[in-house]
């Protein structure tokens, strides 16, 4: 793996959670089982790959409750949109330096 | 689960995940434009899972007026006032539409909360709440004693420029650009409406509002066509 592509992100399954997180908003939180909908894994694989961003500070996890349900809300941090937007840069310099 | 943080072999991955094109894979295998190209496509399903699409909500839009318009404008061309049928038709149209868009838009940003679900709500109540003004407006009016023309001048005019500077609103709060278009070219047809006189009012409604709509499914879509092919990161 290149040096310069972040580790945390690179992997497929997280740079799909990753992906999909910074297409939200600024300011804005998506409830766990819609975002695991909408990247049809398990809850229990999705929950281990958000702990690692989450240890990372790449995202930000929200336990609250809607009525007497528990909701978990989950949104990039300004440190995961940066470090996102890193990645992307890196890869384009790999595609350029390809070319 | 896993617990080595070093280094994740993806376990128990879900078909969708693993055998995707472009999949980073650690090594000889990795394939730059393939993972951009998976980033965009995961950003367009994350959008379309959380994002009203306006294709839809402008083509609802859209076909309601034309239907509903050109019913109005029809039956008025003969009688000199809109038949009976033709403002159920129209009231229909109407509501069918203002129902379609609450029940996409809420679909659409369910599971979500922040920012845009704050301001998106308080965009749809203004809608609700400037609606609800115009019909008191009109009513008094109409107590008043304006006539069916000056009513109906009134009305089309009125809700074209709520329809209007609604659309401009929306373009500011949601950054686009293309909606504070359609505002303004609904403007452009409230004036156009205002001066047709009846029952042209009515077919101008039809072709300039519904129309305007209508033209904006398919630039919607010729962009989102673009956007696949090219790609872009979003705004962020």
């Amino acid at each position: 793996m290149p040096e310069d592509l972040d580790p945390v992100i690179h992997a497929p399954a997280r740079l799909r959670v990753v992906a999909s997180l910074a297409a939200l908003g600024r300011g804005d939180e998506v409830a766990f089982p819609k975002l695991r909908k909408l990247l049809d894994m398990t809850a229990g694989n999705l929950s281990t790959h958000l702990r690692k961003l989450e240890d990372a500070g790449y995202v930000r996890v929200t336990k609250t409750h809607e009525g007497r349900t528990p909701v978990t809300y989950l949104a990039l941090t300004d440190n995961g949109r940066t470090a996102f937007a890193d990645y992307q840069a890196a890869l384009m310099d790999l595609l350029k330096g390809a070319q | 689960m896993t617990t080595d943080p070093t280094r994740p072999p993806e376990p128990a991955e879900g078909p969708s995940a693993s055998a995707e094109p472009g999949r980073p894979a650690d090594g000889a295998g990795l394939d730059p434009a393939g993972t951009l190209r998976l980033i965009r496509q995961q950003q367009e399903a994350a959008r379309d899972a959380t994002e009203p699409d306006g294709r839809l909500l402008f083509g609802a839009w859209g076909l309601a007026w034309v239907i509903g318009y050109l019913a109005m404008w029809t039956t008025a061309r003969e009688t000199g006032s809109p038949a009976p049928w033709a403002g159920w038709v129209f009231a229909c149209c109407i509501a069918g539409a203002t129902t379609f868009t609450i029940v996409h838009s809420i679909t659409r940003t369910a599971g979500t909360r922040g920012t845009s679900a704050r301001v998106g709500a308080l965009y749809g109540w203004t809608w609700f709440l400037a609606f609800t003004a115009l019909g008191v407006v009109l009513g008094a009016m109409g107590n008043a004693g304006a006539s069916p023309e000056i009513m109906a001048i009134a009305a089309n005019g009125f809700a074209c420029v709520i329809v209007g500077l609604m659309y401009i609103a929306g373009g500011l709060l949601f950054e686009e650009n293309r909606m504070a278009l359609v505002g303004g070219w609904m403007l452009v047809a409230a004036v156009l409406a205002a001066f047709a006189g009846m029952p042209t009012t009515y077919l101008v409604m039809a072709v300039a509002g519904g129309g305007g709509f209508l033209v904006m499914v398919a630039v919607e879509q010729v962009l989102r066509a673009r956007r696949r092919s090219e790609g872009g990161v979003r705004r962020a």
